[in-house]
Parts: structure tokens; sequence; C-alpha cells
């Protein structure tokens, strides 16, 4: 199932590149208007005048030996690019996703159980107020009043005396991640120091993602709640609360880890804006610039790794289903 | 004729549902599901409630344990319950820690869909558990205690007991205690901690599962409710109503959706528990049959009315209300065409004025779409709400001797 589904994905990622004709790719790679004679000879020399499927297969046989190509935006190998930057989305991943995944759970149980009351009300509101204010808008404005107002939560990963105290040989970097790093360092201030680094992204993506969770949690835990099983529950003499965190929420969580896979996966391949406004500079921050400069190595490699990400995550949510549901565990 | 009180119970009476009221809040208007429903309900009797499709009888039922579905809303009317201790209690006035003592302690239910009664994701021992657990936990910790107290006295086990007998004899003692409420969050002392208690349980529940009849029942109890049939999962839902052993069973059509033999094994496990447990039944279904065959008294609804009461013989020998008439003519017989009741359920937005029957019924007149007829006694247990059986109301209009016409019409009829 999962290398099918890779197949087609490169497929589809490298057929676009084939809506620009030769001429158009080779002179991408020229930067210099006084060089456009060398455009023939980029074609013959990458064959990009040949059939679709023998590209395609170099292509193929390259990306399978690792070799993504090399992205003239980044003036680094595309595959390298990739690693570098990665640490940094998984680690905004990481603070974002759960809380945001854990407070839209929370809002939309508490929504559903006081339905058409003013808690709900509210709580549906403010969800969708997130839910509707632009990135870029919500970045700016937070940072305009906590950083500019009040000096806090500075743009970037890390304060320049940080940085360079990650780079001397005293600090070793375990996973690229900077808080997990600081805490297997055994250092408070760096730690300290990446984390109000987090702060406003971290608000920005959980403002504005919270409401999917919410939503789909909601109508869920509505649906589950009018079930006969749950009557029966409170037939037999549980109270509200057990039947309710029990049984009506675990069953309700079922399509909400569908969503919240899918959405820990759309930000694990880059969060354009977000990383974008706060100079994180994670995958999507450099998907974003190479895409400006029509690096198209660059463009397939982020494609084709955030065609990776969703993969594993659908494969993922599918353990968590199995484990969860035991209609599934079954098959 | 005596117009029907119930103003409490009387010694011989288990419930009585007085001049119960419910609507559904909906989108498309006020559902009038339930309107002004009387019924009475002896100790150890089984009443039959019958009626087309919604008219009312589950929600009846499920208002009898105040669990009225949502959007809907007991809006006027009793629900009166004799407590096991003897007091007489309104069961919509009760507060909610009151009804958690009654509702599946003193009285029970079983569903038409048993697969859909039972939580998919929970193991069916679990769920019998829940019911053994939220009504007998103090006296099974006793039993416990007492179990572990002897091992201990006897030097069998050391550590393990000691800190299981703590932990048994503080949750008996404040079952809300916080210190418990953290230490259950650890699965690995939790499972330390209630390893006995675990194990009574469990065998407490192998027993109830024999009693409903269930062949390998240390197998069935690991069972998911899907890996089951549904006879089954019946006897589960049967199995977790019994429990504690309620004084009322509130059976909802439970063999609706099963095949005719478990259907007929199923009644007969009810019929036979019921005998033992010496409980009182109110058992809803369609089939005439099933009416016939196991109770003693039957209601009929239509529309979100009780329309006629009586006991079984004289309702099917006598049968008074012109929609009662029609109901018993329309079972299938061999021989004859089956023969459907003319017209349709009304809708309950804008139910008919008067008698809610009155579009469908062949002696219709025109007191009919003006009055309410209610419940009147015609004879010593038999109660129908027909303005031909109403000689008050009827006299208003100027007739009489009607009811006889009818009453003989049908001796032409059966
Ligand atoms: N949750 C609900 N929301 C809105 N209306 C409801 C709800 N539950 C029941 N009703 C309405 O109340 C009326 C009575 O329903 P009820 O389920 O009691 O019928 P019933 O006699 O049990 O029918 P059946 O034989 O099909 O089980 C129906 O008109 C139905 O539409
Ligand atoms: S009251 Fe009138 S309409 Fe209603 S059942 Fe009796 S005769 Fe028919
Ligand atoms: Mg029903």
């Amino acid at each position: 199932m999962v290398i099918p589904t890779l197949l087609g994905i490169s497929l589809l990622i490298f057929g676009v590149t084939q809506l620009f004709d030769p001429i158009e790719r080779a002179s991408l790679y020229i930067r210099d208007p006084r060089q456009i004679r060398f455009v023939e000879e980029i074609i013959k020399k990458y064959g990009l005048d040949q059939p679709f499927y023998v590209q395609y297969f170099g292509w193929l046989s390259q990306v399978l030996q690792g070799n993504l190509g090399w992205s003239q935006s980044l003036h680094m190998p595309v595959l390298e690019a990739l690693i570098t930057r990665f640490p940094a989305t998984a680690e905004l991943v990481l603070y974002s996703a759960p809380l945001t995944i854990v407070l839209g759970i929370f809002l939309g149980k508490i929504s559903a159980v006081k339905k058409d009351t003013v808690i709900d009300h509210v709580t549906r509101v403010m969800a969708i107020v997130g839910w509707s204010l632009p990135a870029f808008w919500l970045g700016i404005i937070l940072m305009a009043v906590f950083y500019g107002g009040f000096g806090i939560f500075p743009p970037g990963r890390l304060s320049p005396w940080a940085e360079a105290m990650i780079r001397s040989g005293k600090f070793k970097a375990y996973t690229g991640l900077y808080t997990i790093d600081a805490i297997l360092n055994l250092n408070g201030d760096v730690f300290i120091d990446a984390l109000s680094h987090l702060v406003l992204p971290v608000i920005t993506l959980t403002t504005i993602n919270v409401a999917l969770i919410m939503r789909v949690m909601r109508s869920s835990m509505l649906e589950q709640l009018g079930k006969t099983y749950i009557i029966a529950a409170r037939a037999r003499g549980l109270d509200s609360k057990t039947v309710i965190d029990k049984h009506a929420t675990k069953n309700a969580l079922i399509p909400v880890v569908t969503i919240s896979g899918l959405l820990t996966a759309g930000m694990l391949s880059g969060m354009v804006i977000t990383e974008t406004v706060f100079e994180f500079k994670g995958v999507g921050y450099f998907a974003a610039h190479a895409a400006t400069q029509l690096d198209i190595p660059a463009v397939l490699g982020f494609a084709l790794f955030a065609g990776l990400i969703f993969v594993i995550a659908n494969l993922i949510v599918d353990i968590l289903y199995a484990y969860i549901d035991p209609r599934i565990r079954l098959r | 004729m005596k117009r029907l009180t119930l103003e409490t119970l009387d010694n011989e009476e288990l419930l009585s549902v007085k001049d119960l009221v419910v609507r559904f809040y909906t989108y498309e208007g006020i559902v009038k599901a339930v309107e002004r429903a009387n019924l009475k309900l002896r100790k150890g009797e089984t009443l039959g409630i019958v009626g087309e499709t919604g008219s009312g009888k589950s929600v009846t039922a499920f208002t009898i344990i105040a669990l009225t579905p949502s959007p809907g809303r007991v809006e006027g009317g009793a629900v009166y319950f004799r407590r096991a201790q003897g007091d007489v209690v309104n069961i919509i006035k009760l507060k909610e820690v009151e009804l958690l003592r009654i509702r599946g302690k003193e009285v029970s239910m079983i569903f038409q869909e048993p697969n859909a009664a039972l939580d998919p994701l929970y193991r069916v021992g679990d769920q019998i558990a829940e019911a053994i657990l939220s009504h007998r936990l103090p006296e099974i910790l006793e039993n416990v205690i007492k179990f572990v107290e002897g091992e201990l006295r006897r030097g069998r086990s050391g550590f393990g007991a000691r800190l299981e007998l703590w932990a048994y004899r503080k949750m008996l003692e404040n079952p809300k205690s916080a210190i418990l409420a953290i230490l259950r969050r650890i699965p690995i002392i939790k499972n330390l901690m209630t390893r006995r208690l675990k194990h009574v349980v469990r065998e407490e529940i192998i027993e109830l599962l024999k009693l409903m009849e269930i062949p390998d029942p240390e197998r069935i109890i690991e069972a998911y409710p899907h890996e089951l049939s549904g006879g089954m999962q019946q006897r589960i839902m049967i199995a977790i109503a019994l429990a504690c052993s309620p004084v009322l069973l509130l059976a909802d059509e439970p063999t609706t959706n099963l095949d005719v033999t478990v259907q007929a094994q199923i009644i007969d496990l009810i019929m036979r528990l019921k005998n033992k447990l010496n409980m009182s039944i109110i058992y809803i279904t369609h089939d005439m049959g099933v009416i016939a065959e196991i109770s003693d008294r039957v209601a009929v609804m239509y529309a979100g009315n009780i329309v006629e009461v009586a006991p079984v013989k004289e309702l099917f020998n006598n049968p008074l209300h012109p929609y009662t008439r029609a109901l018993l003519e329309s079972i299938p017989r061999p021989g004859s065409p089956f023969k459907s009741i003319p017209g349709t359920i009304p809708n309950l937005v804008n139910p008919p004025s008067g008698c809610r029957f009155h579009p469908r019924c062949p002696y219709v007149r025109e007191a009919c779409k003006l009055e309410v007829p209610e419940l009147v006694k015609v004879s010593e247990d038999h109660y129908v709400a027909c303005l031909l059986y109403d000689g008050e109301i009827y006299g208003k209009y100027g007739g009489h001797g009607r009811s006889e016409e009818i009453l003989s019409d049908k001796r032409r009829n059966i």
C-alpha cells in the first residue's frame, strides 16, 4: 500500500515539471542573460528533451539513491537542505500539534456536552474566529505586541549568544531540536531561550488550527452521545461523568485520530506562512524561498518529502485505529 | 363510570405513570410524543405495551427511568415508583444522585438492538462489571476483605495482599479518596491494588452468565460485542440489566431484531428469570402473539395516548377501543388476508384535535374532533379512552346508546 502510493505521488510531482518546456526548464539554470547560448547545451546534458518516461525513471533512480538534485537557491544538495531544515519544523510541530490536538479535543468535548449553552456558543465562536484569522496577520500582530511592545518572544530560533553556545564544542547536537538538545545537555539557559522563540509561532499555529480538531470532536461527540449504548450505560446506573469520559469520548476520538494525523502531517511538511513570518527557518521557510526562485529540484524534493510524511502519517493513523477500535483489530 | 385516579400507589402497586406529557423540541416543531399517558403496574406483573411505530412506547419507557432522550422534555405528570425500602418517589422530580441508585439497581432496561446498546470498544465483561461495581461495590469489597484477611491469617501472602487490604478498606471507607484516585492512575499499582477484587468480580460475572444460560462464560466475557451473535448480545444485555436483581425490567422490543428461534429462547429466558427474581416487567412489542403469551395486562398506545388497558384475555376477547380492534384485526392469520389499519399514523407536531384517532376511526362523530377522551373504567380492570364509552361527554353532545351499537357491532366482527 505504501510503495504504490509513494510511486503515484512521485509520478504526479514529476509530471508537473513537464508543464514547462525544456527551454524554460533549462533557462532556470542561467542567471546571466549573456549565457543564454548555453541553453541547448544544458538541455542535452540533462536530457530535458527526452521522452517523459526516460526522464522520470532517470530522476527516480537518482532519488532512490538519495540524490534529490542540487538546489540553486540554497546552494546545497536538496536532500541535505531537507535534513538540515527539518528539525526546526519538527520542533515547532512537537509543541503546536499536541497543543492543538489536546485543546481541540477538550473544547470540542465541552461544547458537545454543553450543547446550545453559552459555553458552547462562546467556544465555537472563538474557534471560528481563530480559524479565519490569516496566519501572517496574527503572526505580525503577536510579534508587534510581544516582541515590539515588551521585547519578549523574539523571532528566529535562538538568540545570537545561544546560537554561539550550541555551535561551541561543549554543546552536543543530538536531534537538532534545540529544546530537546538543551535538556539532554542539561543547559537551562538555552532551553529557556529556545522555548521563548517558540511561544509566538506555537500560539499562532494553535489558534489557527484548533477549530479544525474542535469541530470534528464536537460533531463526533454529539453523534456518540445520541447513541443507544450511551442510554444503556446510563440505564445501568453509571454517572454521567463516567458515561461521557469512558464511553462517549473514547468512541468520539476515532474520527479525531484521522484529522489529527492529517493536521500533524500537514504541519511537518512545512508551515510556509508561520515559518516565514517568524523567520523560523524550517522546511516551510525554505520551500517558500525555493519556490519564489523557481528552484525546481528543491520544489520537487520538498513535494516528495511532504508526500512521504503523509504516507507515514496514514500508516500511524491506521495503527492507532487498530489500537483504539477492536472492530478493526480483527482485519 | 368512575374516572381513573392514580394519586399515589396502593399496596400491591409498584409503578404508576400519571398524566405523563413528553414533548420533543425539534426544528420541525414540537413533537407531542406522549400526551397525558396513564399506566400502573402491580408487583410481579407483566404489562405489555403495544401500538404502531411512533406511538410513544419507547419514550414512555425511557421516561420511567428518567432518561428521556434529548431534545425531549417531560412537561407534565409524574412517575411514581415504590423503592425497595417501601417509600414512594416521583422519578420525574428525583435528583440525579438518587436516580443513580435506582437505575440498574431497582429498575433496568433492555433494548431493541443489543448490538447498538453495547459499547463497541469495551469487552462485554467490562460492561457487565460496570453494572455490578456501580451498585454492589461495598458488598463485594467486604467479601474481598474477608477473603484477604483469611489469606493473611494463614500466612499465605505477603506485601501484595497487605497493599490490597489497605486499598479495599480505604475504598470501602471513602470511595472518592484522593490518594486512591491518584494511585489508580498508575497502571502497575492499579493492577496490584485490585487483583483480588477483579478476581471476585470476574467470578460474579461468570455466575451471572451461567444464570443467563450462556455456554463457555469464561470465553464470552473476554469478547468484544461485535464478536457475538445478536442473541448472545441480548443475553449479555439481560445479564447487565439483572446483575443487581431489579424489581422492574423495562423490555423495549428485546427480540424484534433476532431470528425467530432465538426470539423464543430469549422470551423464555426473560420469563423464567422474572419468576426466579420476582420482578415486574413492562414488555414493549409489536407482536400480539408475544403479548398474548407473556403478559398479564396490556396497554394499547396510539399517537402518544394510552387508549385502552385491560387484562390480556379481556383485551383479546372484548376489545373496546376502535383502534384496539383495528390492531387485533390486522394480526396476520393463516387463511385470511392481511388487513392493515386504514389511514396513516398522524404527525405528532400537529396532532389531530380531540381524539387523535379520529381521522382513522370508523365510528368518528362530531364530538370526537372537539373533546379529548380520557381513560375511563368500563369494567373491573378494563379502561378505555374513547368518547363512545364516556357517558358524561357523550351526553353533552346529545348522543346516547351508540356505545351499545358498537359493542354489538364488534360481536358481529369477531
Ligand atoms: N430523539 C427524538 N427526537 C425527536 N423526536 C423523537 C425522538 N425520539 C422519539 N421521538 C418522537 O416521539 C414519538 C414517539 O417515539 P417512540 O420512539 O416512543 O415510538 P415507539 O412507539 O417506540 O415506536 P417504535 O415501535 O418504532 O419503536 C415519535 O413520533 C418520534 O418521532
Ligand atoms: S373517541 Fe371518537 S374518534 Fe376516538 S376512537 Fe372513540 S369513536 Fe373513534
Ligand atoms: Mg420504540
